[in-house]
């Protein structure tokens, strides 16, 4: 009886959030007491079980990262960059494409997708419209390269963070065998976009004059912040990079971190705490305490028992499962709730694998499609709904259809690619 | 039979009797049109309603200015510092055709509404914790029966208190 229960639970309250009929954080805070109250997780499993409970280094990590993030967007280096790069594009459409994808893939390993976005779209549509081009292509590619470039390492994009935590992979883990495979992917993305927006990169009648007026250099103000806030993340990438030989949990980097930002920049903590979304961490903490309640019921034991089984042991056909479902899953759900509830089924196949490569080769594909997964459509990842907020108040709406039929093409592409090279590495 | 609270409450000045009729916009306006109904009327702020006359927001004149400010600009002060000086004067320009609705705040905070029944204290809190000059009147259904603004307000405070 309590696994049917658990499951109508988790179901009812997966079908608010993917079809967002009720608030998200009030649906999993429901959900997540329902499944306390009717004894279908134990309280102090939900507080004291990394693996039936709230998964503090997750939530701590992104907690710290949100600091940290708080405090690198205060200079205004994005607005530098971005306006700098439409400078140096001479107003040339596909350069001024290029040049934009490659700050937010190069920012997005470093920084969370979100953030990235709410960063570079508002100066997009000042360039934009300054040159009288549509804002929207730009944008779309911009959240598209952002989604590719936060898969190749561990705090880039939150699936990453969640996988690595349940699976005990490490910063370097993801750089070894996640990075490779997005820049090739993201190589192959730039040259993709040339095609996929053509129509909207014919040149134009542009007028340059008014992105030339725009005075990048006053952006920054305080370049004392700037250098010590660059110099602090550079550290926290080196502890990230650190932390398995130091055998410190990548949350307590981050925290160090981010306690090292607020010290060293001096800046006010009242100005960068509302910088933290809480709603997005209470969000992970009921999400968490919902798969408990599958994972304590043995619901999710069964569901990864029976997968491992249909597969037989033929592991790459299990991979491939993993690459296209999540990619096809995780678009038309948000791939955050995706990857929470998929990790501990994923852990279970892993288990039953011969060797503890091929069980990491389950991880390194379940981790590709989840996050290729979350360009699939408009709802599939944060930084899309952001991106696609940001250019509706803006008067540029971007509907859902716009942008997922570039989105298709791109995570089609992408996690073909990924199985390619999932294939040939391990395989 | 009536109580002495009752009594008392009666002859107290309350939110109906200080409210005046306010010009209202609504979301499908175009944000052109609320300013120049603020300008026109010298109002503290304006009231947006639906189409069945609820109040949807109260927003202070502050937040008039905020709509008709591009989105892009609002939360990065970094990129308002590299808007050089002769578009920075027109900015109010960009605002186009927009509407009302696509310039409001998302999620819209909860307006600051009060019954008619309302004490001069209960108004005088109402727009001191939401930070508004203006307050949207309503009734039991929440439809907009007036608006007390903050100079009526110390209008009145000063008119119910001891002479001199």
């Amino acid at each position: 009886m309590a696994p049917v229960l658990a499951l109508a639970i988790f179901v009812a309250a997966f079908w608010f959030i993917a079809t967002e009929r009720a608030d998200k954080v009030k649906t999993v805070l429901i959900a997540a007491a329902l499944m306390a109250v009717l004894g279908l997780i134990p309280g102090e499993r939900v507080f004291y079980s990394e693996h039936e409970g709230i998964d503090w280094n997750v939530i701590f990590l992104l907690l710290g990262m949100m600091v940290i993030v708080g405090v690198i967007k205060q200079p205004g280096v994005f607005d530098y960059l971005a306006i700098w790069a439409a400078k140096r594009s001479r107003g040339k459409p596909f350069r001024l494409m290029v040049m934009l994808m490659l700050i937010t893939a190069i920012a997005s390993p470093a920084l969370d997708n979100v953030t990235i976005i709410m960063l570079v779209a508002p100066v997009t549509l000042v360039v934009c419209e300054r040159l009288r081009i549509a804002p929207q292509p730009y944008l779309i590619a911009e959240v598209l390269a952002s989604n590719i470039g936060g898969a190749a390492t561990l705090i880039g994009d939150p699936p990453n963070i969640i996988i690595g935590s349940r699976a005990g992979l490490t910063f370097n883990d993801f750089l070894v065998h996640m990075a490779p495979a997005v820049v090739v992917i993201f190589a192959l993305f730039v040259v993709l976009t040339r095609v996929l927006f053509r129509a909207d990169l014919r040149a134009h009648d542009v007028n340059l004059q008014q992105v030339m007026a725009l005075q990048e250099r006053r952006a920054i103000t305080d370049t004392r912040l700037l250098i010590r806030a660059l110099a602090v993340l550079a550290l926290v990438i080196v502890g990230f990079g650190l932390h398995s030989v130091l055998h410190v949990a990548p949350s307590i980097v981050a925290l160090v971190g981010a306690g090292t930002m607020l010290l060293v920049t001096n800046i006010d903590v009242t100005d960068v705490l509302p910088e933290v979304e809480w709603p997005t961490l209470v969000f992970f903490m009921g999400l968490f305490v919902m798969v408990a309640g599958l994972v304590h019921t043995g619901v999710i034991g069964t569901l990864g028992a029976a997968a491992a089984s249909a597969f037989g042991e033929n592991w790459f056909l299990a991979a491939t499962a993993l690459i296209f479902g999540s990619a096809i899953l995780g678009a038309f759900i948000d791939n955050i709730p995706y990857t929470a509830t998929m990790t501990p089924v994923v852990e279970e196949m892993a288990a039953q694998t011969p060797d503890a490569e091929t069980g990491r080769a389950l991880w390194w594909a379940f981790a590709l499609g989840a996050c290729f997964g979350g360009n699939g459509t408009a709802i599939a990842a944060s930084a899309n709904v952001v991106a696609i907020g940001i250019a509706k108040r803006a008067g540029h709406p971007i509907t859902f259809w716009k942008f997922t039929k570039y989105g298709i093409v791109v995570t089609l592409l992408s996690a073909t690619l990924a199985w390619a090279y999932v294939w040939m590495r391990y395989f | 039979m009536t109580s002495a609270a009752d009594v008392q409450r009666n002859e107290a000045m309350q939110a109906h009797e200080i409210a005046v009729n306010p010009p209202t916009v609504r979301t499908d306006d175009p944000v052109a049109k609320a300013v120049q109904v603020v300008v026109v009327n010298r109002l503290p702020g304006l009231i947006v309603v639906d189409d069945a006359d609820r109040p949807i927001a109260v927003l202070p004149g502050t937040q008039v200015l905020r709509l008709a400010i591009p989105g892009s600009y609002q939360d990065d002060p970094a990129l308002v510092r590299t808007v050089d000086e002769v578009s920075a004067d027109l900015f109010w320009r960009e605002a186009g055709n927009l509407t009302v609705g696509d310039c409001l705040p998302s999620p819209v905070a909860k307006p600051a509404t009060v019954p008619p029944e309302a004490t001069l204290l209960e108004i005088a809190t109402v727009m001191a914790k939401k930070h508004s000059p203006l307050i949207a009147v309503v009734d039991k259904t929440g439809r907009l029966t007036g608006a007390v603004t903050l100079e009526r307000l110390l209008t009145s405070l000063a008119v119910a208190g001891p002479g001199d």
